[in-house]
């Protein structure tokens, strides 16, 4: 129970935090670091739900967050839909894209799901440049219309979302769903022989994973007013798994934390110069070289032990 | 009354090599049976093919009735017949209680109250409760060996099926295991298949023994005949004469 409230204080200390941010350091440019921040958040939070608790690994994660995204903007810029509507459609386009790809991998065992999604999401990137007339190639499609006029609302939006969906994902990692998904990373001839359905809890967070991120994916589309072939870039999906294994694999919690760090970093080094890049590459490697736990989890655990 | 396991002219195929060949055999409820069979003799091949882990090339077997081709092992489960496997295989970076919770999460068993609590019974029956917050990960050989049938149990099954339970335990650690399954058997009324090579204590824990050799069933009958089975006494030390020290 001390555990549980250590860990409560804990992430409401860092929402204040981030709260907070902008109000004291006052600038666009900030705010909008801070706003990226925290949708990597929620990306790496549901690339965890899956892939952390199944230990199913994603190589594809971005494929959810660019149907997200282009759905987003389709919606917005030739339907002249609100683009209010990109978060629920974004979410539900990226659902169906885990089903196309979830459904005949995740029966399987070995490394297909993980390829699949990766050659998903490289597919998708190559399609939106050779249908180039709808999807504007690699200029995007720019000049959507913004969720709110002022950056700082769509900041307290995004933060918002941060919070729903890791209460939403953290809900479902502790209850029996969790520990089914914990047992699948496990051993699934085991959790076979439970009685669980294996290929019906691998799909179904899947598709969670994907929405969570579709919806994420719109959110990214309405902050930058615009969107590019880049939202499915399998570098934004590497990046995503590193911020992941730094937060700390399957808490959910710690990769929201590290995709926060890790977003930040460049921006914190920024006075080091040219030479950030290499210190960022250097840090990373220590981390995870040194923690293969992982460095959120961990550090927080270790903070927070109990004196003895 | 038709019999709660009927296993008929089971075969099964891998390239050339016949693992198991017209198996046929029925167990009735409430019996506690034994295969017996030199390492090779497609033991475990059969109780994949029984559980749905691998396809019958050939085959029917029927589980109170019901024929279970093509179900998937864990549609296999929610029938009431679950496994131990013989090398363990425990939720790794889970607690004793969260293994047993698995199986407790089972459809056939999911709405019976409290999964934690049933856990912790089930853990209590076999001898793990004061263990239940351990991580199995630092769990002892023997007490895995206890785990696994703690999961197989969380389901409820009418017919338990053990993989060699007692592989690599101590002597000290056979006896009590051994009683564990005699009480699963005598107080829950549990009919159960055990699966070993060789041991005394295996011989007096069942009534009846299928013996296996090459794929086949070479003797079915109870166990003080079936150390003394030509065919038997053939697979385990070869043509002689010699007596089998089996009994």
């Amino acid at each position: 129970m001390r555990r549980l409230n250590k860990d409560v204080v804990g992430a409401v200390a860092v929402l204040v935090l981030l709260a907070m941010a902008p109000l004291v350091v006052r600038s666009d440019y900030f705010s909008g670091i801070l706003t990226v921040s925290v949708i990597y958040a929620i990306w790496a939070a549901s690339w965890d739900f899956m892939s952390g608790l199944t230990g199913r690994e994603n190589f594809g994660h971005a494929l959810f967050i660019g149907a997200g995204a282009y759905t987003a903007a389709f919606l917005n810029s030739k339907l002249d839909l609100s683009p209010w509507w990109g978060l629920p459609a974004g979410a539900l386009v990226a659902v169906a894209f885990s089903l196309v790809v979830g459904f005949p991998t995740l029966r399987l065992r070995g490394p297909y799901f993980a390829l699949a999604m990766l050659a998903a999401a490289t597919i998708m990137q190559r399609l939106t440049r050779i249908f180039w007339q709808y999807t504007g190639g690699e200029e995007g499609i720019p000049g959507l219309d913004p969720l709110f006029e002022s950056h700082l609302a769509t900041y307290y939006f995004c933060l918002a979302a941060l919070v729903l969906a890791s209460v939403l994902l953290l809900f479902l990692a502790r209850s029996s769903w969790g520990t089914i998904l914990r047992a699948i990373r496990g051993d699934e001839a085991a959790c076979q022989a439970a009685g669980i359905n294996v290929t019906f809890y691998k799909i179904a967070a899947l598709m969670i994973s994907a929405a969570v991120a579709g919806a994420g994916g719109a959110l990214y589309a309405d902050y930058q007013e615009a969107v590019t072939p880049d939202v499915f870039a399998v570098s934004l999906s590497i990046t995503l798994i590193i911020m992941v294994y730094v937060g700390g694999m399957g808490t959910i919690w710690g990769p929201v934390g590290g995709a926060i760090l890790l977003a930040m970093l460049p921006e914190l080094l920024r006075g080091l110069g040219e030479y950030r890049l290499w210190v960022y590459s250097v840090v990373l490697i220590f981390i995870l070289f040194y923690s293969p736990g992982g460095l959120v989890a961990p550090l927080w655990r270790w903070l927070t032990r109990p004196s003895s | 009354m038709t019999a709660l396991l009927d296993v008929a002219g089971v075969t099964k195929r891998f390239g050339g090599l016949v693992a198991v060949k017209d198996v046929s055999f029925a167990l009735e409820a409430g019996e506690i049976t034994g295969i017996l069979g030199p390492n090779g003799a497609g033991k475990t091949t059969l109780f994949n093919l029984l559980t749905g882990f691998m396809a019958t090339d050939r085959g029917i077997v029927r589980f109170e009735g019901r024929a279970l081709a093509d179900l998937p092992p864990h549609r296999i489960v929610n029938l009431g017949l679950a496994r131990t496997f013989q090398l363990c295989r425990p939720f790794r970076g889970m607690s004793v209680l969260e293994n047993a919770s698995v199986g407790c999460l089972a459809p056939r068993v999911r709405h019976e109250g409290s999964v934690t609590a049933r856990a912790q019974r089930i853990l209590e029956q076999v001898g793990l409760a004061d263990k239940a917050a351990t991580l199995v990960d630092v769990l002892p050989y023997g007490d895995l060996r206890r785990l696994e049938i703690a999961r197989a149990l969380a389901t409820r099954p009418k017919l338990l099926l053990l993989d060699e339970p007692f592989a690599g335990l101590g002597s000290n650690e056979i006896g009590p295991l051994s009683a564990l399954i005699r009480k699963l058997h005598a107080e829950e009324g549990l009919t159960i298949l055990i699966i070993e090579h060789k041991l005394r204590e295996f011989m007096q824990l069942v009534r009846r023994v299928i013996a296996m050799d090459f794929g086949e069933v070479i003797a079915i009958g109870p166990p003080q005949e079936i150390v003394r089975h030509p065919r038997v006494v053939e697979a385990y030390i070869g043509r002689t004469e010699a007596p089998l020290g089996l009994a």
